[in-house]
Order: C-alpha cells, then sequence, then structure tokens
C-alpha cells in the first residue's frame, strides 16, 4: 500500500478546476499589491530614512521574529498562544504550498511527486496537528478576547471579521479532509497518519459516499473562496500585520537604543523644524501605525498611561496613522494633544517590549522638537525656567557655573584644566555636582576610584550638561550648542576614558555625542567599578544588607545593563528582593524625557507609585543607580509616607561605605 | 509706531559675587550673564505691542562692552527688529543719571511713540533709569505696571503700589513705562526667530557721541552685609519644639515677659 493521496480528489484537475481557481488567486493578489501600492503613497508623505543598510541582519531579524515569533513569545500569555495559532497556520500553508507545487507545477510538468511514502505520512501527520493547534488556540485568543478581555484590548469590526474569517477556514478544512477520508481512507493504514482527519471520516462516513462527494466539493470550492478573501483582506484589516509587521522588522531601528536622529540646525533653507505634520516625520513613522497589532503591551506598561495620565503609545502610533490617512495636513500637535505629548518620560517601556518593532518614543521627541523649537512651548514655567537657566548657567537647576565643581575640592580632585594627566575623566553631571543628595554620590564615587588606585580628573567649571532632558524635552537646539561646547572641550583635554554616575549622561555621551565626534570612550560607574572589583584593585567587605533595586531607564532598557549593579550589590552583601516590574520590566520613575524639569500634575505620582513597589517588597533600602531616580525616589518616599520604612540609596554610597 | 526697549545685561543672581579690587563694584570672574530679568518684561510687552499695532519698528537699545550683543541678540530673537549698541567698556561705573543720559540723547530726535524699561535692574538697582529718561525727553512715565494696555493712542496701565494695592493709569502717547515682575511671561525665542535675530541689524554708537551729562553721584565703596546671627532651625517632636520655642522666646526676646 503507498502512503500518499490523491490531490484535487473529487474537485477534478482539469480547467474547469485550475482556471478558475488560479483566477481567484490572481485577483486576491492583485489586490493585495494594488493595496500596497496605494498604501506606499501614504508612507511616502514622510522624510526619507535609511533603513535597509545590514540588509543581512535585518532579514534576520525578520525571520526571527515573523517566523520564530521571539518578540511576540516574550509575554507567554497570550504571546503563546499567538505563537502555537500562528506556527500551525504557518504550517498549514507550507504544506498547501507543497501541495500547489507537486500537483500543478513537478506532477504536471514532469510526472514528479514526493508527497509519497515516509515523506507522506510526516506531511500528513504534522498539517493535520497543526491545523488542530491552529484552532485550538485560535479559539484560547477569541476566549481571552470576547470572554476574558483584559483592560485596554480594543476590540473592534476588524476582530471579529478575522476570528469568524480564519475559524471558519480551519474548520471547513477539516471537513474536506473528512469527508475525502471517509470515502478514500476509512480503514486503510494511511488514515491513521491524519489522525484528527479520520475521527471525523469516521463520524461522517454514515452520509454515504454521494453526499460525502458533495459536502466534499461544495466546501472545497468555499474553503477556497475564504482563503482568497482571507488574502484579498489583508490590506484592509489588521491581517495587515502579517505582512507590515513582518516588514517591520526589517525596517526596524537598529540602533544604538534610543539615540535620537540629530536635526540639521545649520540648514538654511530649513522652515520648520520637528514635526507638525505627518510630512516631517519619516516614512517609517507612518509605516508603524500599519505595523501595529493593538496589542496594548506598550500602553500597560507606560508610566505616564498607568499613572492616570492621558498618554498611551499605542494610540499616539495610530493617530499618526489616522492621521496620514485621512487627514493628511493635521496639525500633530493638536491631533494628539499636548498634555499627551508632555506626558511621556522616554522610559523606553512601549519600544523594549513592542512585539512589532515600532518606536514610539522618536515620534514624541520629533513633535515635542516643534513645540518648542517653533512655538517656543514647554509643559509648564518650570521647565521654561529650567531651560533658561541652563543657556545661563549650564545647569537646569539655575545654579551658578563657577560653583560646580566645589563639593569636589575638600576630596582633592583636580580638574583638568589644573591636570589633564588623568585614567579617566568623571563626567559629574549637573545633579551630582549640584543637588546636596547627590554630591554624596559624587563623593563615594571619588573615593571609590581612589581606593581602587584610579586618578579621577573632572572638568569642574567648564562641564556643562550634558543637553539630555533638554533634548528629550524637544529643544534640539539648546542641546547641540551643549553638546558642542562639551565635546570640543573633552577631545581637546584627549581624554581616553569617560565613566559617569548618570545614566542619562552615559546614553547621551555614549551614543548621541558620537554625532559631534566625541572621541573617548565611555563607561557607567557601574560597569566600571565592577570591573574594578572582579580585577581586584577595589576592595569592598561584604555587609549584610537587605535591599531592592530599581533598574533606570536609561542604565536598563537603553543600555541592558541589569546584572553589573546587582553583582555590584551582592559583592557589597546585599541580598535583592526584586520587585515584580524588574529589568527589562522595569518601572520609570517619572524623571526621564526632560521631565526632571517638570511639574507633575495629571493623575497619580510616578514615583510614589513606584516607591509604594519598592515598599511591597519589604526591604528597607531602595537601591538605584541614577542621579534622577534617587531623587524622584527621596520625594516618593516623603508622598508615600514612608521615610522610616525605604530609604534610597545609590549603588555608589553602599559601597563606598563598605570600603 | 515707533518703539524703543532698554535692556541691561547682568550678572545671574546665582553667581558667585565677589568685590572687586576697586572696591566699588563687583569682580566680573566667574560670573554668567543674562538680561536683567525686569527688562525681559519690557522686552516681552514691547514685542506684544508692536505684534498688535503690526506697523511698527522695535529698537532695542543696551549699554556695555561687545559681550552684551549676546543679551541684544536674546532680546532680537524675541521679536525685536533692530539693535542699538552704545559701546561702553565702562558702562558699570556710570550712574543712574549717566545712563538715562545717554539713553535720552540716543532717543530725543527719534520720536519713539513707546518707551520700555524694566523697573530696575538686578544688579544695581536704582530703579531710577527709566523715570529719569521720561524726564530728560519730557514724557509722561508710568512706573513698576503690571498690566499694559495699548488702545487708540492711549496706554492704560495698571501699577503696582505697596501692599498690593494697584492704580490704574491711562497716558497718551507718547510715554514712557517701567515694567514690574507679573506684567507678562517672557517667551522663549522660536528657532527660526533666534536664526532670523542673526541676521538683523545691529548699530553700534560709541558711548562718546551720546553722553553728554555728568556724574552727580559716586559709589564710595561696596561691599557684603556684615554676618549677624543666622536663622535656627529647630527640629524634633511638635511638644519639644513648643518648649525650645517659648523657651527661646524668654531667653532672648521680651515678648513672654
Amino acid at each position: 500500500m503507498e502512503f500518499t493521496r490523491e490531490i484535487y480528489w473529487n474537485v477534478g484537475h482539469g480547467a474547469a478546476t485550475l482556471v478558475p481557481m488560479y483566477l481567484l488567486v490572481v485577483v486576491a493578489v492583485g489586490v493585495v499589491v494594488w493595496a500596497f501600492i496605494k498604501k506606499r503613497e501614504v508612507y511616502r508623505q514622510g522624510l526619507p530614512l535609511e533603513r535597509t543598510d545590514q540588509l543581512g541582519s535585518r532579514i534576520g531579524s525578520m525571520l526571527e521574529n515573523a517566523v520564530f515569533q521571539k518578540k511576540v513569545t516574550q509575554v507567554k500569555v497570550p504571546g503563546l498562544f499567538h505563537g502555537i495559532f500562528f506556527w500551525g497556520w504557518f504550517i498549514l500553508l507550507i504544506g498547501t504550498t507543497l501541495i500547489v507545487i507537486q500537483a500543478d507545477f513537478t506532477d504536471l510538468l514532469f510526472g514528479y511527486k514526493f508527497l509519497v511514502g515516509n515523506f507522506y505520512k510526516v506531511f500528513s501527520i504534522t498539517l493535520d496537528i497543526a491545523g488542530l493547534a491552529s484552532i485550538i488556540f485560535l479559539g484560547a485568543l477569541f476566549i481571552r478576547r470576547y470572554f476574558f478581555r483584559p483592560e485596554g484590548l480594543e476590540t473592534k469590526r476588524d476582530d471579529a471579521i478575522m476570528h469568524g474569517l480564519m475559524t471558519i477556514i480551519l474548520l471547513t478544512g477539516f471537513v474536506i479532509e473528512g469527508s475525502r477520508m471517509a470515502v478514500t481512507e476509512l480503514g486503510t493504514p494511511v488514515a491513521l497518519w491524519s489522525p484528527v482527519g479520520h475521527l471525523l471520516a469516521q463520524s461522517m462516513a454514515w452520509l454515504g459516499e454521494d453526499a460525502l462527494r458533495l459536502v466534499h466539493k461544495l466546501t472545497w470550492w468555499f474553503h477556497l473562496l475564504l482563503v482568497m478573501g482571507f488574502i484579498a483582506l489583508i490590506p484592509f484589516t489588521k491581517f495587515r500585520h502579517i505582512l507590515t509587521t513582518s516588514v517591520n522588522y526589517i525596517f526596524a531601528d537598529r540602533g544604538p537604543k534610543g539615540k535620537l536622529r540629530s536635526l540639521d540646525l545649520e540648514d538654511e533653507d530649513a522652515e520648520t523644524f520637528g514635526a507638525t505634520s505627518v510630512k516631517e516625520l519619516t516614512w517609517k513613522d507612518i509605516f508603524d501605525a500599519d505595523a501595529c497589532t493593538l496589542c496594548k503591551r506598550c500602553q500597560d506598561r507606560c508610566p505616564a498611561w498607568t499613572t492616570d495620565k492621558p498618554l498611551s503609545p499605542m494610540k499616539v502610533v495610530n493617530q499618526i496613522g489616522e492621521v496620514a490617512y485621512n487627514e493628511p495636513e493635521a496639525n500633530l500637535i493638536e491631533t494628539l494633544s499636548r498634555d499627551v505629548l508632555w506626558s511621556c518620560t522616554t522610559c523606553r517601556a512601549c519600544q523594549e517590549i513592542c512585539p512589532a518593532s515600532i518606536e514610539h518614543v522618536s515620534k514624541i521627541v520629533d513633535v515635542r522638537r516643534s513645540l518648542v523649537l517653533m512655538e517656543g512651548e514647554f509643559p509648564d514655567e518650570a521647565t521654561m525656567a529650567a531651560m533658561e537657566a541652563t543657556e545661563v548657567n549650564g545647569n537646569p537647576l539655575g545654579l551658578g557655573y563657577a560653583a560646580r565643581g566645589d563639593w569636589a575640592a575638600e576630596l582633592g580632585v583636580k580638574t583638568l584644566a589644573e591636570d589633564p594627566e588623568v585614567d579617566v575623566l568623571y563626567f559629574v553631571g549637573c545633579y551630582a555636582s549640584f543637588d546636596k543628595r547627590n554630591i554624596a554620590v559624587a563623593k563615594s564615587f571619588i573615593k571609590l576610584c581612589e581606593a581602587a588606585g584610579v586618578k579621577v580628573g573632572i572638568l569642574g567649571k567648564e562641564e556643562k550638561c550634558c543637553g539630555e532632558p533638554m533634548r528629550k524635552m524637544g529643544n534640539e537646539y539648546l542641546y547641540q550648542s551643549l553638546a558642542m561646547e562639551n565635546v570640543e572641550l573633552i577631545n581637546g583635554y584627549g581624554i581616553k576614558k569617560i565613566v559617569t554616575t548618570c545614566p542619562h549622561c552615559y546614553n547621551t555621551l555614549e551614543k548621541d555625542y558620537r554625532d559631534f565626534e566625541l572621541e573617548a570612550e565611555v563607561e557607567s560607574y557601574t560597569v566600571f567599578l565592577e570591573r574594578l572589583l572582579k580585577s581586584g584593585s577595589l576592595k569592598i567587605k561584604s555587609e549584610g544588607l537587605e535591599c531592592t533595586y530599581h533598574d533606570s531607564c536609561y542604565l536598563g532598557r537603553h543600555n541592558d545593563v541589569y546584572d553589573a549593579p546587582r553583582s555590584l550589590i551582592e559583592a557589597a552583601g546585599g541580598t535583592i528582593r526584586e520587585m515584580d516590574k524588574n529589568r527589562a520590566e522595569g518601572f520609570c520613575c517619572s524623571a526621564g524625557g526632560g521631565r526632571i524639569m517638570a511639574e507633575e500634575k495629571i493623575g497619580e505620582r510616578i514615583n510614589v507609585k513606584r516607591v509604594n513597589m519598592a515598599l511591597e517588597t519589604g526591604a528597607p533600602t531602595l537601591v538605584s543607580n541614577c542621579p534622577f531616580c534617587l531623587t524622584m525616589f527621596e520625594d516618593g518616599v516623603k508622598g508615600a509616607e514612608a521615610e522610616d520604612k525605604l530609604r534610597p540609596r545609590d549603588i555608589a554610597e553602599l559601597l563606598a561605605e563598605r570600603l | 509706531m515707533n518703539i524703543l526697549v532698554c535692556i541691561k545685561q547682568v550678572p545671574d543672581m546665582e553667581s558667585k559675587f565677589k568685590v572687586a579690587a576697586s572696591g566699588t563694584w563687583y569682580d566680573n570672574q566667574d560670573l554668567a550673564w543674562r538680561m536683567n530679568e525686569y527688562d525681559e518684561y519690557a522686552v516681552e510687552q514691547a514685542v506684544r505691542l508692536k505684534e498688535q499695532v503690526k506697523d511698527a519698528e522695535l529698537t532695542v537699545l543696551c549699554i556695555g562692552s561687545d559681550k552684551v550683543k549676546e543679551t541684544m541678540k536674546k532680546a532680537l530673537a524675541m521679536g525685536c527688529d533692530r539693535g542699538a549698541h552704545i559701546d561702553d567698556g565702562e558702562s558699570w561705573a556710570k550712574e543712574p543719571f549717566e545712563i538715562a543720559g545717554i539713553i535720552a540723547e540716543y532717543a530725543k530726535d527719534k520720536n519713539f511713540d513707546v518707551i520700555f524699561t524694566g523697573m530696575q535692574s538686578q544688579d544695581r538697582g536704582s530703579g531710577q533709569v527709566g523715570v529719569l529718561v521720561a524726564e530728560m525727553l519730557d514724557l509722561p512715565c508710568v512706573s513698576t505696571i503690571v498690566d499694559f494696555a495699548f488702545d487708540g493712542g492711549a496706554i492704560k496701565a495698571k501699577r503696582e503700589l505697596e501692599g498690593g494695592v494697584k492704580a490704574n493709569v491711562t497716558v497718551q502717547t507718547p510715554a514712557l513705562v517701567t515694567c514690574q515682575l507679573g506684567l507678562n511671561t517672557p517667551r522663549y525665542p522660536t528657532l527660526p526667530n533666534i536664526m532670523k535675530a542673526k541676521k538683523k541689524p545691529m548699530e553700534s554708537i560709541a558711548v562718546a557721541d551720546v553722553l553728554k551729562v555728568d556724574a552727580r553721584m559716586e559709589t564710595a565703596a561696596m561691599y557684603f552685609p556684615e554676618k549677624k546671627g543666622g536663622g535656627l532651625v529647630l527640629e524634633g517632636e511638635a511638644g519639644d519644639l513648643a518648649d525650645k520655642l517659648i523657651a527661646i522666646l524668654k531667653d532672648k526676646t521680651s515678648v513672654l515677659k
């Protein structure tokens, strides 16, 4: 007995079948091509952006995420539901393609069949199980969406169409198989290689051959029509994500993570700066809206949204799409609204979790640029005052620039102006220079370097704010002037290595300053100190310490530094009781995106919410690695009335106490 | 309409001040410079007036060394049309009557309809310049305004008086007003306006050409106030705090005797 089956059984393999079938295929594919040519026009309203370099790794990333569903399955439920459903569907697609290849090409033209014997057995049982898995997990997704709908999961007509259509396609597929097997395979060993079909065949056998053949033929054509409908609907429903999201993995931002596009401010012909309309965003910003599946993972993790602010990264992405398609002239500031735009802390939780590789943050910053550079607007007077203070004194706190290095005087730290021969330049940053609480961190870091025999220099009054908060707030002009001055100064001293205790400075110097040709290597103090510890030059006493640890957004998500700080805490004898939201899922302190300069007036206080998360661990100490976080937590413990229960500390302080 | 706004570049008040070797003014070292706060209100109001009447030319005047041009550029970026820089490296040493004399000499034949100044400078704080300019040009002057409206050749201003009392004043142009905190929120210059400001005309005038008056005052000495007893912060529980406070009041004052 040969293990195979007759393709086109009962429907016939003549022109009467093939001609209408392939006509339908041509129509369906034609509709998709036509619709995407139209869509391309919409995308091309945006500015050009190079996203086809490193094509090999881009395609690799597409395979990893589209075929292997890497990002989607990072959230186990419903990610695995989607993953298993998709893999089932994808296997069915491969199986159907093999059938087409054999029946309409290799067999038709050369009389060659490969769906036979052992290969057929594997083929048959794989497709059978794939179909079953698809149905089960599509059902699971259906039940989740319609019976246990998580808050915020937008459910529209598209979702009903998609669930209905795919369920019927899968079911009719099995009916076709069952009716065919009832006539041709019942009682043969071949049937055992299609267990689901076999079960259906057994339950349908009572219909008798004539009825089965009729059912088979009608269902076959119905199934074909539905599948062609499914293909044709791709551009017009959320089915589009099959193509757009897959392609978005190719077009994804390949880093450096969190580095913003520098505006050309010298361009004499530029009339506008930043984005007020979709034409001033890039094509990718419009394409992103088509790649979004409304899974709301970004919204769930957004510190603004979860504290009752109006910003939902998902809505921002989709509103930009709606504008691009329906009213391209619309003013994005009005469409998105100022409260939404100013609420973002650029914490990157949205982008890090997005299973479609959408870039939320740069869109918001682009529109903020327009608000600041074209309208002279800020979220509040405090922010404007901080900008002006930075223009005058080089720091947003508004303190006299000449006092910037005063904190270091008693430690005998020299400025590069006094002695440029140093092992590392400590780029102190504004808060560690001027804010009393954070000066303690700077002093701790210096003590650690001294203990490890590292010669450190600072820039003192020559240092200026790195410009990060201003840049994220949209003030590209102020950022660039600060950046150029700092880079010229540092390059002028011929510095080889810079260490920062502020992850915002770190991210800016390490990534953004490269546009201005900063030469030195830049390192976060956590990584720097961990290396000194491992090499034995730094010795820390291990003294018991119960604590919880907060991953700052700019050391964590922006730079994937999760382990160095933890190993430092452990070396200091610390036991970390992790908060639920840790590492890449860490919850912002509220101060990123320039929000450190602004007042938080809408909704719940983000820092108090994070402090409450820390309190839930029961640990008496909240360790962090960022001056903004430390500042917000010192304030947050007061807001949460937990000053006697929780003490915010910086890693450098813990280590310096244990020298 | 022809509008003049007079501004001064002053050190940021957060700077570390030292008395200069001369002993009559502060040392310039380690200072950050900016526009006098009250002059920012004056510039903002002047720009708003220009935007309201549309057909107007707004001149910004500043006295000082080349360094003050940076501050003038901000005024130009905020919306002034042209700059008049009175080049004087020694402006810091001039007393208010001389400064007013310079401005009046510059303005006398230019038919300004409205002149805006700050109500005082943050560094010298004499509060005299605007008022003296008005007197020298024989113009009506409204000082310390916190509200300004222009309608049909008349200025309706609100003045701030002591103790929170306000006064409504109406004056026909030409007139001079000195601006007080609360008048407005100065705008943040937009980038296109910052770019345009770089190309706006900036006239430089030697101070000798416009200084026609003699000084009437002389600064004898400048010094930091003597350190007297500092503040005292009491800490602890409310009950203890009250006891401590009563003890101090009994001990150091006569209110409880």
